[in-house]
């Protein structure tokens, strides 16, 4: 039983991919591109050529700003030193104005203390990168990092006023004072929403936030009854008893009918405020995250300084403004340190991008063009299929030969889908041009193998082997041609603007080239090698019957 | 047909030779292959619709915008309409566009010298807010006295941005309106910068360049002799212009969508001559006429499955209106048609020659 695998192995390697490429789009999935689910492609143009590491920041930022909490799924590609592409799946002109507009411009930033803006990303004039304040230093044994920054003229009066005096003084067992001081919170677009989390949620927030997350920016002991009451965001908890306060829903129903709930809020409850007038949104639960503090956006606790806090001043009148502020934490390790000194300093930046946006291009593909497209691609697959089949037919006469091409060609259809689904790329137009290119390719060399193995059998003075390596030779050097003119694009790609659409088409055609070479077209071989041996074994008693005279050699 | 080679198969070679000419002046002179919105930047609009469209009745309904370098195409089939329009930027945009960009250039100059702490200069920051506002009259919108420099560009792009998206909207109201379209209409657009464009258009002719050298590269090595390899290269370049000149024929521009349908043509069309090369050069069935008529019936059928396969993308494309397999499917149509003239006209006399010539010797 086994001998027959093996030694029909061409036959079960292509049975056994075949198997892996099913199971990868039944458990994987394909995934459609644009051209098939819709959506927005953004090309953005830098207004200079910048370094690896700026245009991976400035990637960043963007996908800050379009997506601060990760729920659209956006990608965002810098491409080269100069250009970044952005994929959205939004189609609505006024969703892809806002889109726009943050690309360009800054997601909201907002620093707040006691319940109050004291100042947004607008007024930081700018972070000062590459001052000597600015960077992580160890500090006995702790990496400190140090993030200084300069408020314009209003903002730094304002800081001054609302953060005069906002540190208790207590007499530290050393007899130096030592200070408490009130913390702000910084958020980066807040919701314009109403937020329902059900009580479970909430309990197990403020444990998670009591606790701290050095990842999120957290310190440990924050409240999160603080933390709503900063963001100014109107939140309700929600218990099996909780009824809604009108008064709420109605001011917050005349800003915004966006309801944002937790993933355990009850459809009763979801459907009540559909009823009264909201659109309800779900939003997920990461883990480790405390949910409140993802939808609300916030992403930093930072204490005041006594030295800002004008402690020294009896009265607010006499407070020294502050222009530069400098904000500092302490972290366990220089990793974390560096990691949380630019996330931070994305945070603050995202008034202004290091190097501006040059252009925009954009290209919308609306999502109803989209589904039609899935089913007349496939009816197009399939006539293609029957006229090949009966080009074939006509050619060679031998009915049976259709059967094995068209097998093939189905097979390398399943296994370019199978490798689509494993790399979790999507199926777009020009992956599946890449499907046509490298199924063409694959029929020519059918056509060649069948050819060189069927066609000269009847008057060759070469043996079968030979025949087969010079089909083997046809094939190879024309797989290798396609992976020559295709692999240029690989290469390039990621470094040359505009290339991204085709990066999918190179992928494909070199994969099935080389799934062609190595898969099926090996399988292909032995099939017709049966079939040829099948028919010659007819041919021969056939010859015996009639006498016909031995064919003329040359 | 069972010798297809053996009499004066030289004479064979001058129709593609003689082709080349015509060719190339139709793809590069007169009347050229017209470089698409990828690659020189523009503004397309793409409507699907159940009406009846007219390029007439396009054209009359956007009078009132006077949009620059207009171009319509329409196109009917028999599950619907289509049109395609494409215009450069508008001039309003065009000049808001400048103005923002110099406002950033005050702005970002300061910027620029990260170590210093030097901000924006007082003059440059009432220069780039003027600028700033100055865009945002030209777009038509409120100016206001800004507060800083930065907020000021800020608006101004804001108002850019929602200036396109209304703009594109009235457009497609206007013809939604004037054209009598339902809500079945479909609109797809594409906005493309001019710098977007001369970027794209310098990445593209740089892989197709490195393209061509691995592919020279393999093909030398894969046949170690210089005669048959640029016999096999001179066809490559023959099939390309068949289907460029295809692209020229429909009126297909060069895009992101043809660069990737004139290289799979090469793989295509590479295919045949090698299977002609090999079997010319290490067969040993027969005289090398016989063998090249014997690849020639084998070339023809490769050639003929692919177009078989073509003819009914072509089909279901058009009726479909699936633009982008419609113009790949075409152009691989001309260029493999152009194939079989280049490869048994020319290619197959050339190594029948060269087989011949070493034979003798």
């Amino acid at each position: 039983m086994t001998n027959i695998f093996i030694k029909n192995w061409q036959i079960t390697l292509l049975v056994v991919i075949l198997i892996l490429s099913i199971s990868a789009i039944a458990f994987s999935g394909l995934k459609l591109g644009l051209d098939f689910k819709g959506g927005t492609l953004y090309q953005i143009e830098l207004q200079k050529q910048v370094g690896t590491d700026e245009i991976s920041r400035i990637a960043n930022i963007i996908s800050r700003r379009i997506d601060p909490s990760g729920l659209m799924d956006a990608t965002v590609t810098p491409v080269g030193g100069q250009f970044i592409a952005v994929q959205v799946s939004e189609t609505d002109p006024a969703k892809l104005e806002q889109i726009e507009s943050r690309i360009r411009q800054q997601g909201k930033f907002e620093a707040t203390l006691n319940g109050e803006t004291i100042f947004t990303g607008d007024e930081i004039s700018r972070v000062l990168r590459g001052g000597s304040g600015y960077g992580v230093g160890k500090v006995g044994n702790v990496y400190e990092w140090r993030l200084p920054f300069v408020l314009n003229e209003t903002a730094s009066n304002s800081f001054t006023q609302k953060a005069f005096h906002q540190c208790s003084v207590t007499l530290g067992s050393n007899g130096k004072p030592a200070y408490d001081c009130a913390k702000t919170i910084f958020f980066l677009d807040k919701p314009e929403a109403l937020v329902v989390v059900s009580q479970e949620q909430y309990d197990a927030d403020t444990a998670l936030l009591l606790e701290g997350s050095g990842l999120e920016g957290i310190p440990a002991g924050t409240s999160l009854e603080e933390v709503i009451s900063d963001s100014q965001v109107p939140v309700v908890i929600y218990d099996q008893n909780t009824i809604f306060d009108t008064n709420l829903l109605q001011t917050t129903l005349k800003k915004t009918t966006l309801a944002i709930v937790s993933p355990d809020i009850s459809e009763k409850v979801k459907n009540d405020l559909n009823a009264l007038g909201f659109n309800v949104s779900v939003a997920a639960l990461k883990q480790n995250i405390p949910w409140v503090w993802g939808v609300l956006n916030a992403k930093q606790v930072i204490s005041l300084t006594a030295d800002v806090t004008n402690e020294d001043v009896a009265d607010v009148s006499q407070a020294k403004p502050f222009g530069t502020l400098s904000i500092s934490g302490n972290r366990a390790t220089f990793e974390i340190a560096k990691s949380d000194l630019e996330d931070l300093t994305i945070l603050l930046e995202s008034g202004s991008l290091p190097t501006p946006v040059k252009s925009i291009s954009k290209e919308t593909i609306s999502p109803s063009l989209g589904e039609a497209f899935i089913g007349n691609i496939l009816l197009m697959g399939i006539i293609a299929l029957i006229t090949v089949s009966l080009v074939i037919l006509i050619r060679y006469r031998v009915p049976k030969l259709v059967i094995p091409i068209v097998i093939i060609g189905m097979s390398e259809i399943v296994i370019m889908l199978g490798f689509l689904a494993l790399v979790q790329r999507p199926l777009d137009l020009a992956a599946f041009a890449g499907i046509i290119a490298a199924i063409g390719t694959g029929l020519d060399s059918e056509v060649v193998i069948t050819d060189e193995i069927l066609g000269k059998s009847k008057h060759s003075t070469e043996s079968v082997m030979h025949r087969t390596k010079a089909a083997l030779f046809i094939i190879m050097t024309s797989a290798f041609t396609i992976i020559a003119v295709m692999g240029p694009i690989i290469l390039f790609s990621r470094n040359l603007p505009g290339l991204d659409k085709l990066f999918g088409f190179a992928v494909v055609t070199i994969f099935g080239s080389l799934a062609g070479i190595i898969i099926t077209r090996p399988a292909f071989t032995k099939i017709i090698q049966k079939i040829v041996n099948a028919n010659d074994k007819k041919m021969h008693e056939h010859h015996h019957a009639e006498e016909l005279p031995p064919q003329e050699q040359n | 047909m069972d010798d297809f080679y053996r009499h004066r198969y030289k004479k064979m070679m001058l129709i593609p030779l003689l082709l080349f000419i015509p060719l190339i002046i139709a793809v590069f002179v007169f009347p050229g292959v017209s470089p698409g919105t990828d690659l020189t930047g523009g503004n397309v609009l793409i409507i699907r619709s159940d009406k009846a469209l007219t390029e007439t009745g396009i054209r009359d309904a956007l009078a009132e915008f006077n949009l620059p370098e207009l171009k319509v195409s329409t196109i009917a089939s028999p599950t619907g309409f289509g049109a395609w329009i494409s215009y450069s930027k508008d001039p309003i945009v065009a000049r808001a566009e400048d103005a923002i960009g110099r406002a950033q250039d005050l702005i970002s100059s300061a910027a620029g010298d990260t170590n210093s702490q030097t901000t924006i200069t007082p003059a440059n920051e009432a220069a780039s807010i003027a600028l700033s506002n100055q865009a945002l009259t030209d777009l038509g919108m409120p100016t206001a006295e800004f507060k800083n420099s930065k907020l000021a560009l800020l608006a101004a792009q804001d108002g850019l941005a929602a200036y396109k998206e209304n703009f594109s909207g009235k457009l497609q109201n206007a013809l939604t309106q004037k054209l009598g379209l339902g809500v079945n209409a479909e609109f797809q657009k594409r906005e493309v910068s001019a710098t977007m464009g001369v970027a794209t258009t310098q990445s593209a002719i740089f892989i197709m360049l490195v393209g061509m050298i691995f592919i020279i590269i393999v093909i030398f090595l894969a046949f170690r002799q210089f005669i048959p390899s640029v016999a096999i290269i001179q066809c490559m370049f023959f099939d390309a212009l068949c289907g460029m000149a295809g692209m020229v024929i429909l009126n297909i521009p060069l895009s992101l969508t043809t660069i990737p349908a004139i290289l799979m043509l090469i793989g295509y069309s590479v295919d045949t001559d090698i299977m002609l090369t090999s079997r010319m050069l290490k067969g040993k069935d027969g005289t090398p006429a016989q063998r090249a008529t014997a690849s020639m019936i084998t070339g023809i059928t490769m050639t003929g499955t692919t177009i078989a396969a073509l003819i009914s993308m072509l089909v279901v494309s058009y009726f479909y209106q699936i633009q982008v397999i419609y113009e790949i499917s075409a152009i691989l149509l001309f260029g493999l048609i152009g194939d079989m003239t280049a490869t048994w006209l020319l290619n197959a006399p050339i190594l029948l020659w060269f087989v011949e010539r070493r034979n003798r010797q």
